[in-house]
């Protein structure tokens, strides 16, 4: 009987009921009723004294009504009829549940716990698969850098292909399994003499010789060629042409060429050099003709072109390694070589 | 009678296959042979590379839109994962996609009609992949640009001749990704090459197309041609809507060299400029990319294809992840 009492005690459900009663005076109060033991008892209505005293000196404490007896006896029906029913539980389950009250905290524990690493697992996982864009990880994973080079990161793991955790092959050699499928097996059945006879099929079927001449529509056979070998390309074929811009034996070089400028940079390069010296030269010569002293000659003589010739050859005599000297035997002395000397100064 | 027969080369080391029995109609793994194989990698075998470097293959279709770009990038990246250096070359004249597949469309100023005119050197045409160093492109020429058909075939023969004597070594592998058609473009392209992969879709059409192509490879001299089914739709195949990779290969006669299933990260990737094989975790048709390029450089072919997709049988103890199946060298299947 002891035991069956300590059980009550134990199992007596915690069930506060809490009801909002208003007294005669209109002024909303908590009661609140526990039914526990009469000693658990005395202890919550000291606790709910205690709270209720923050109320005001002014307020009371609500008296018990008749209603409130009437549920208080209810309450007690309702809780034996709960003792009843926990008597009828086999004592066993009743024993280990207050054995191991214990474990079962643990055990909630673990669970939690391990709920917790999941959540987290799944979240790093989440965020594995949705980094940043333009991150470091990204530019590896988009090639961008390698991956070897980095200090960081984990290199490439290359995995065989047939001896793969994702390839499995039942014992029965019927079946494997790819990525998670399974198929079923059938072995090759060709053989060698039907290879043969697909060949020798082919053979007679596609009669075929490699083209050696390429022509274009309208161009005449050569004599001394097959015709077989004769290839045609439609004139408005797009990506092909019949002419070479360039020789043979030059491309062959070209691809062969291992160091060095390639051709036509080299070619280019050196036309632009010639190009540039022919033009230092042509300077040169403009700039021993075009002299400032020469200059304001020329520039006189275009004022006082229709007044006389004698000044511009005076000037010209002058300065002997003008320019337009040689010009002025071919020439007329005076309307061409002034003429020319105010386009070069217009220009 | 059913017989199963291994396309063999005399350069070729291979490490385990597995042998058809009648009987059971399964496949057991015959007895290990006794060639080691050394692992280069500390925990992943490299394929061991055959035949005679460098390795010019061009990979070619008949048909427009099977997948030739996308075939070329996806096993030229797996074989520079591989360690090999590869050198792809997009010999399509008018029509430029392989930059665009790479995602190196702005870093391509220079291409081999550049080379040709003397206006640059070879190396500077050269694109290399800042995310595989051994990985480069050359372009054969930019959209606007035409070029001589009389030397297109030995423009390109050049190239490939000067790769192979250049400073750094030859490349390992030279892929021509060979434009759709089979006239000038088509000769430029196969011109220098000396094996083939078709690519192929399960359609009619692209069947017929292949069977074409393939004659005229056979004329022009090339033998070693294998065959990529692209685009498979197992669910089709079981519905019989869609050829199985085993008519195709009773129809076209070639030694299969990888079939990829049909998926969508391929239009993704294709956008991206990321091409499929670079996915972590990868999928399942890169996976297939992957392993056609480790059959690619063994001389090796299936001798196994998927063909349906079948449930997922879930054990007792599935419920704690993984299966009791066990992991074993899958090279000659189809995935």
């Amino acid at each position: 009987m002891a035991s069956v009492w300590a059980i009550q005690y134990h199992f007596v459900p915690l069930q506060p009921s809490i009801r909002i009663r208003v007294t005669k005076h209109g002024i909303p109060s908590s009661v609140v009723q526990f039914t526990y033991g009469n000693r658990l008892n005395t202890k919550r209505k000291f606790l709910c004294r205690a709270i209720n005293a923050s109320m005001g000196p002014s307020e009371e404490l609500p008296q018990p009504t008749v209603d409130q007896a009437v549920k208080t006896d209810n309450d007690d029906a309702v809780t034996k009829k709960f003792h009843r029913i926990i008597n009828s539980l086999p004592p066993s389950v009743a024993f280990l549940t207050k054995r191991h009250a214990g474990i079962n905290f643990a055990i909630g524990f673990c669970i939690a716990i391990a709920c917790f690493v999941v959540a987290v697992r799944v979240y790093v996982w989440r965020k594995a698969m949705y980094s940043h864009p333009g991150s470091v990880a990204d530019l590896v994973r988009r090639g961008q850098l390698r991956s070897d080079r980095r200090g960081i990161s984990r290199p490439l793991n290359y995995e065989d292909p047939f001896n793969n955790p994702l390839v499995k092959v039942d014992k029965g050699n019927s079946t494997v399994e790819i990525c998670g499928k399974v198929y079923r097996l059938a072995p090759v059945t060709l053989t060698k003499e039907e290879q043969a006879i697909h060949q020798k099929r082919r053979s007679r079927a596609y009669q075929w010789k490699r083209p050696t001449i390429f022509l274009k529509d309208g161009d005449s056979i050569p004599p001394d060629v097959d015709p077989d070998a004769v290839r045609w390309i439609p004139a408005n074929h797009p990506f092909a042409t019949t002419a070479s811009d360039i020789d043979e034996n030059l491309a062959q070089n070209n691809v062969y060429q291992k160091h060095g400028v390639p051709f036509r940079i080299k070619a280019e390069h050196e036309a632009l050099q010639k190009k540039l010296e022919a033009l230092q030269n042509e300077q040169k010569l403009n700039k021993l003709v075009i002299d400032s002293s020469n200059a304001k000659d020329f520039e006189r003589s275009f004022k006082l072109n229709s007044k006389s010739w004698e000044t511009v050859e005076q000037s010209n005599f002058d300065n002997q390694e003008a320019n337009s000297k040689p010009r002025k035997p071919d020439h007329a002395p005076n309307s061409f070589g002034s003429s020319s000397s105010s386009e070069k100064e217009r220009a | 009678m059913v017989s199963l027969s291994f396309i063999h080369s005399s350069n070729t080391l291979k490490h385990s296959l597995y042998s058809f029995t009648p009987n059971n109609k399964t496949l057991k793994p015959p007895k290990p042979k006794t060639t080691k194989i050394q692992s280069l990698l500390p925990y992943n075998r490299k394929p061991q590379l055959s035949g005679e470097t460098p390795r010019v293959v061009v990979i070619t279709s008949g048909k427009g839109g099977v997948g030739k770009t996308t075939t070329t990038a996806n096993v030229g990246l797996s074989l520079a994962r591989f360690g090999f250096s590869v050198v792809a070359i997009d010999a399509d004249v008018g029509l430029r996609n392989l930059d665009l597949l790479l995602g190196l469309e702005n870093r391509v100023n220079y291409t081999v009609v550049e080379v040709l005119n003397g206006d640059c050197r070879l190396d500077q045409a050269l694109v290399r992949d800042r995310r595989w160093s051994k990985f480069e492109l050359l372009c054969i020429s930019k959209p606007r640009s035409k070029l001589s058909l009389g030397f297109g075939g030995k423009s390109l023969v050049w190239v490939v001749d000067a790769l192979k004597s250049r400073q750094e070594g030859p490349p390992d592998f030279v892929l021509i990704d060979c434009p759709a058609g089979i006239d000038a473009g088509f000769i430029t392209a196969i011109t220098p090459a000396n094996e083939a992969v078709l690519v192929t879709t399960p359609d009619i059409t692209s069947l017929r197309d292949a069977d074409r192509v393939t004659g005229l490879l056979e004329s022009d001299g090339i033998r070693d041609i294998k065959m990529m089914v692209n685009r498979v739709r197992t669910d089709m195949i079981k519905g019989e809507d869609m050829m199985s990779v085993l008519d195709v290969q009773e129809m076209l006669g070639l030694a299969l060299l990888g079939v990829i299933p049909e998926d969508s990260e391929v239009i993704r990737s294709t956008n991206r400029g990321h091409p499929l094989v670079l996915n972590q975790p990868p999928t399942l048709a890169g996976l297939a990319f992957e392993q056609a390029a480790w059959r690619l450089v063994e001389e090796d072919s299936m001798s196994a294809v998927l063909l349906e997709e079948q449930p997922k049988k879930r054990g007792f103890f599935s419920f704690f992840g993984g299966n009791l199946i066990t992991k074993r060298h899958a090279k000659v299947y189809g995935y």
